[in-house]
């Protein structure tokens, strides 16, 4: 795994809008948004539920468009890229950790930490170094072989962590990652991105409603009515 | 692991529902071949007919006779090399041992220079000359009715009354699968001089000429129809394969409409699949967002879901395949030959009937997976990843 000094921004929004449609009537998400975030940082994101918090999530991991406004995230701008220049990016500059894990149930842990490797030119043995060592970075590698119905919801979600950071990515976004924890799990989860961001320099985006896990970010924001408080 | 472990998880992540439609394909598959199967068999005849052989009957029906003499005049047309005749006895076992049977009068002298995918030995046809009430029968029939050379045979015929006593004098050999082995020859003039077929005196039902290779068969019909023409009974002269499929006559129809069903079944077997891969795509639709999420482009999302169903089809369809050679070709081919000789001289299915079958599955398997894959490899990530079970 890489690592870096905290540096400058690794995330730049400008001028964000973001509308939806219910029929023919416009619901602005987001309004005239800007937003810094330093790399190295680790950031976590509140706002009641509606105040478009994934949806900004959303479009700094690049899997959603603002309406108008300019999105540079590690060097790129993303209104420019295609549907599938944008998949290529993500798959080697973001890491998805998801509030309910979202793992494959029909691949072991190793096999679901290895899905993004597959993209990739790396050898079957390469990708099976890259594997352990991410399994071994959130302390399951003696759990490769299970499958995710053989796992607690805490080692799930570290399973998912490290398929996130298997390809080594610059930032990683967590959409409410302890949401579908107990809260054991919870600070287990929060201590090991705490390391990632620490220890290896990753960018963290964090969208959460819990104030607790938001303390353990280094920068706290606020988004409420599309707007950052 | 590589791309293809994950679809080929998939195909049991609903493990009963998989093998339902497995076994959809594969009842389809076999249902396809059985009937296909049915129409080569029927059809087997006609399509193994002889290239140098054509056949004259009366213009109006094939059961309306023709005067005897016509035999010679045909003879005289030039491009034949040897003609000879048959009348349809409508011959019936009166113990009922087998359910149908071709039962023919023909002219012993020249039967077997025309009809040679029949073969007897000259011991045999020197018999059969010296016997008026002799008859020569395929193989089959005669295992069937229990007789054997020298045997006494009586039969019945539902166009001439009483009993009809003769005596084997011979078993002809088919020189190919599909020569009918279940047929009962007997000579013609023994018909002729027995007045209960005052009816058919001097008459004869259909001739058969052999002509030389090079002749176009198409003109000299056309010769032989030309002589006839202004006669009170004219004729209808076509290739032996023409003649075959006139006899299987109303039964086209059918023939035809199984045609017809048997792709039907196709289209049933199309919808099944189709009907399973959209559930199991409805049902992970969010999981293809994750995977798209970390980088999955739409063409891999769209290869899991056509992967899936042409593995299930082909499944399904290699399994059909296996079924159908065990069933048709070891079990039923062989009962129906022994059985239904008179019928199916050949009942097996072919092996390119087979690769159509497994080859249809395939590509049904592709088709079937085609809009759900389609629709899932364009679905927005974000609307994906909303989507759940």
């Amino acid at each position: 795994m890489s690592q870096g000094e905290p540096s400058a921004s690794i995330v730049t929004l400008s001028g964000i809008n973001k509308t939806f449609y219910r029929g023919k009537e416009p619901i602005h998400v987001l309004e005239n948004l800007d937003l810094d975030v330093p790399g190295g940082s680790f950031e976590a994101l509140m706002g009641p539920s509606g105040s478009g918090k994934s949806t900004l999530l959303n479009i700094i991991a690049g899997l959603d468009r603002p309406t108008s406004g300019t999105v540079r995230v590690a060097g790129e701008d993303l209104t420019k890229l295609s549907d599938g220049q944008l998949a290529k990016w993500r798959s080697q500059t973001i890491g998805f950790v998801f509030q309910s894990f979202n793992l494959i149930p029909v691949l072991t842990a190793a096999q679901n930490v290895e899905l993004p490797l597959l993209l990739t030119s790396l050898s079957a043995a390469d990708r099976k170094t890259h594997v352990e060592t991410a399994l071994r970075i959130v302390g399951l590698v003696d759990r490769m072989h299970h499958y995710p119905r053989q796992l607690s919801g805490g080692q799930e979600q570290r399973v998912a962590i490290a398929r996130a950071i298997v390809n080594d990515p610059k930032i990683i976004v967590a959409d409410e990652p302890t949401g579908d924890l107990d809260r054991k799990s919870a600070d287990d989860v929060l201590t090991l991105m705490d390391r990632l961001n620490k220890e290896l320099h990753k960018t963290i985006f964090m969208v959460t409603h819990d104030p607790s896990a938001a303390e353990r970010a280094s920068v706290q924001r606020k988004l409420d009515k599309g707007a950052l408080q | 692991m590589n791309l293809a472990t994950y679809a080929r998880r998939n195909l049991f992540r609903r493990r009963g529902r998989t093998i339902l439609t497995i076994i959809a394909v594969t009842v389809a598959v076999l249902i396809f071949c059985a009937i296909r199967t049915f129409i080569v068999a029927w059809n087997a005849g006609a399509d193994e007919a002889a290239a140098d052989r054509i056949a004259t009957r009366h213009k109006v029906s094939i059961t309306m006779q023709l005067p005897r003499h016509y035999i010679d005049e045909l003879r005289e047309v030039p491009g034949i090399q040897a003609a000879t005749w048959a009348n349809w006895f409508g011959a019936k076992d009166p113990k009922e041992r087998v359910p149908f049977f071709a039962g023919l009068a023909v002219d012993h002298n020249t039967w077997f220079d025309v009809q040679q995918d029949m073969k007897v030995s000259a011991d045999v046809l020197a018999a059969w000359k010296q016997t008026p009430n002799g008859a020569i029968l395929g193989d089959v029939l005669a295992r069937a009715l229990e007789v054997q050379v020298g045997s006494r045979l009586v039969i019945t015929s539902d166009i001439y009354p009483g009993d009809w006593e003769f005596k084997v004098v011979g078993i002809y050999t088919p020189v190919r699968k599909t020569v009918d082995r279940n047929t009962l020859l007997f000579r013609w003039d023994y018909l002729n001089n027995d007045p209960r077929a005052v009816y058919s005196k001097e008459h004869l039902g259909w001739m058969v000429s052999r002509i030389a290779g090079s002749a176009d068969s198409a003109a000299l019909s056309r010769r032989i129809d030309a002589k006839f023409e202004s006669r009170d009974d004219q004729t209808m002269t076509m290739s032996e394969r023409a003649f075959a499929l006139s006899f299987l006559g109303g039964f086209s129809a059918v023939l035809s409409a199984f045609q017809w069903v048997s792709l039907g079944i196709l289209v049933i077997m199309t919808l099944i699949l189709a009907n399973t891969i959209a559930m199991s795509v409805r049902e992970r639709t969010h999981e293809y967002g994750v995977l798209r999420a970390i980088g999955f482009p739409p063409g891999h999302i769209f290869g899991f879901i056509v992967g899936e169903s042409l593995l299930v089809s082909l499944a399904g369809g290699l399994v059909g395949a296996v079924i159908v050679e065990l069933l048709i070709n070891h079990a039923l081919g062989p009962f129906m030959q022994d059985n239904m000789a008179g019928v199916f001289q050949h009942f097996f299915t072919p092996g390119w009937v087979v690769a159509v079958a497994v080859g249809a599955a395939a590509v049904l398997g592709v088709v079937a997976g085609l809009i759900p894959a389609v629709l899932a490899s364009r679905l927005k990530v974000t609307d994906a990843l909303r989507r759940l079970d």
